[in-house]
């Protein structure tokens, strides 16, 4: 197996390499693994003291679920073979607070975390008050994993073949150019040209194919493109993964001696 | 009522990207332009800002016990 990296994206937090010399159910493998088994931390339970927003106290609970926590996994276990015992310590259990009473949005920002490693990552609107409303509420995040709950995924991950386009005798060289929707061909005096830095960008729509003299073939490489929701970069995401991977395969073993 | 903390479909948060949206939309900047900038690139993200509407002000106003 090889891997070439294409293309790392840092504001966007999203990365996309090609993988070399594998087949498409080890590919998806690592898309599981991504999406179900790395854990992060997220908002399980919420106890809200005053809540006289205009959204239920279920709607806002969902909402602080679902905000993405900057977790860290050497100081984190799961709850569940926690020392412990279930109970809940700093081991396994992060405590947030949060007491807003100026009227506008409520953002994340304003929870105070117990763990200042570990924060929401974006300042999003959670609700919005009026004059004279209050949000008050204790939030318990837990270590858990995406295939429970989607609030637990660390990012996103998908593949698509390796693109080869030739181009044979081209009429209109203008018209193709135009008909790509993702600007991958160059049109210059007639004559039509790869614009070779986009060429990972095509989606095999085949538009181009359908117009004009142009082949689009694909090879047995993946383009694999992972997104961080923001808990863990990218890099800690593959990691884990592989790790996690591993980790079930040693199992496997053990189990068949 | 309010901007989703992510999106339906993908799952990507975007709820921090509303204020910013709105106050460029409401500049008069091409809708698709600003989503563009802000890292919307699938369409299933685009839809959830362009079927927003807020009503929490509205709503707000009513006690819900
Ligand atoms: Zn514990
Ligand atoms: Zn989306």
């Amino acid at each position: 197996m090889k891997v070439e990296k294409i293309n790392f994206d840092k504001k966007n937090d999203k990365i996309s390499f090609l993988l070399k010399g594998v087949n498409e159910s080890f590919v998806n493998v690592i898309r599981r693994i991504i999406t179900e088994e790395v854990p992060t931390l997220a908002i399980e339970d919420v106890e809200i003291k005053e809540n006289s927003s205009g959204l239920y106290d279920e709607m806002l609970a969902l909402r602080l679920g679902l905000v993405p926590i900057k977790t860290d996994l050497k100081s984190y276990t799961f709850k569940e073979g926690c020392k412990c015992e279930g109970a809940g310590c700093a081991r396994c259990e992060l405590k947030m607070a949060m007491k807003v009473s100026k009227k506008g949005y409520v953002y994340a920002d304003s929870a105070v975390s117990k763990d200042p490693k570990c924060k929401f990552v974006y300042n999003m609107p959670i609700t919005k008050i009026l004059p004279k409303q209050k949000v008050e509420l204790q939030m318990t995040a837990i270590l858990g994993r995406g295939k429970d709950h989607a609030k637990w995924s660390p990012g996103w991950g998908f593949y698509k073949k390796e693109p080869v386009i030739t181009i044979g005798n081209v009429k209109d060289a203008e018209k193709v150019a135009n008909v790509c929707p993702k600007g991958i061909f160059n049109a210059k005096g007639g004559k039509l040209a790869l614009n070779k830095d986009k060429v990972y960008d095509c989606h095999l729509c085949n538009a181009c194919v359908d117009l004009d003299d142009v082949k689009l073939e694909d090879t047995d490489n993946y383009i694999f493109t992972l997104e961080s929701w923001g808990q863990l970069s990218c890099k800690d995401v593959l990691t884990t993964s592989m790790s996690i991977l591993l980790e079930k395969l040693d199992q496997l073993g053990a189990n068949l001696k | 009522m309010l901007i989703p903390i992510r999106c339906f479909t993908c799952g990507k948060p975007i709820a921090h990207m509303w204020e910013d949206y709105k106050e460029q939309v409401s500049k008069g900047e091409d809708v698709g332009k600003v989503m563009n900038k802000l890292g919307l690139d699938r369409y299933c993200c685009r839809g959830v800002f362009l079927g927003t509407v807020e009503l929490i002000d509205l709503a707000g106003e009513f006690k819900r016990f």
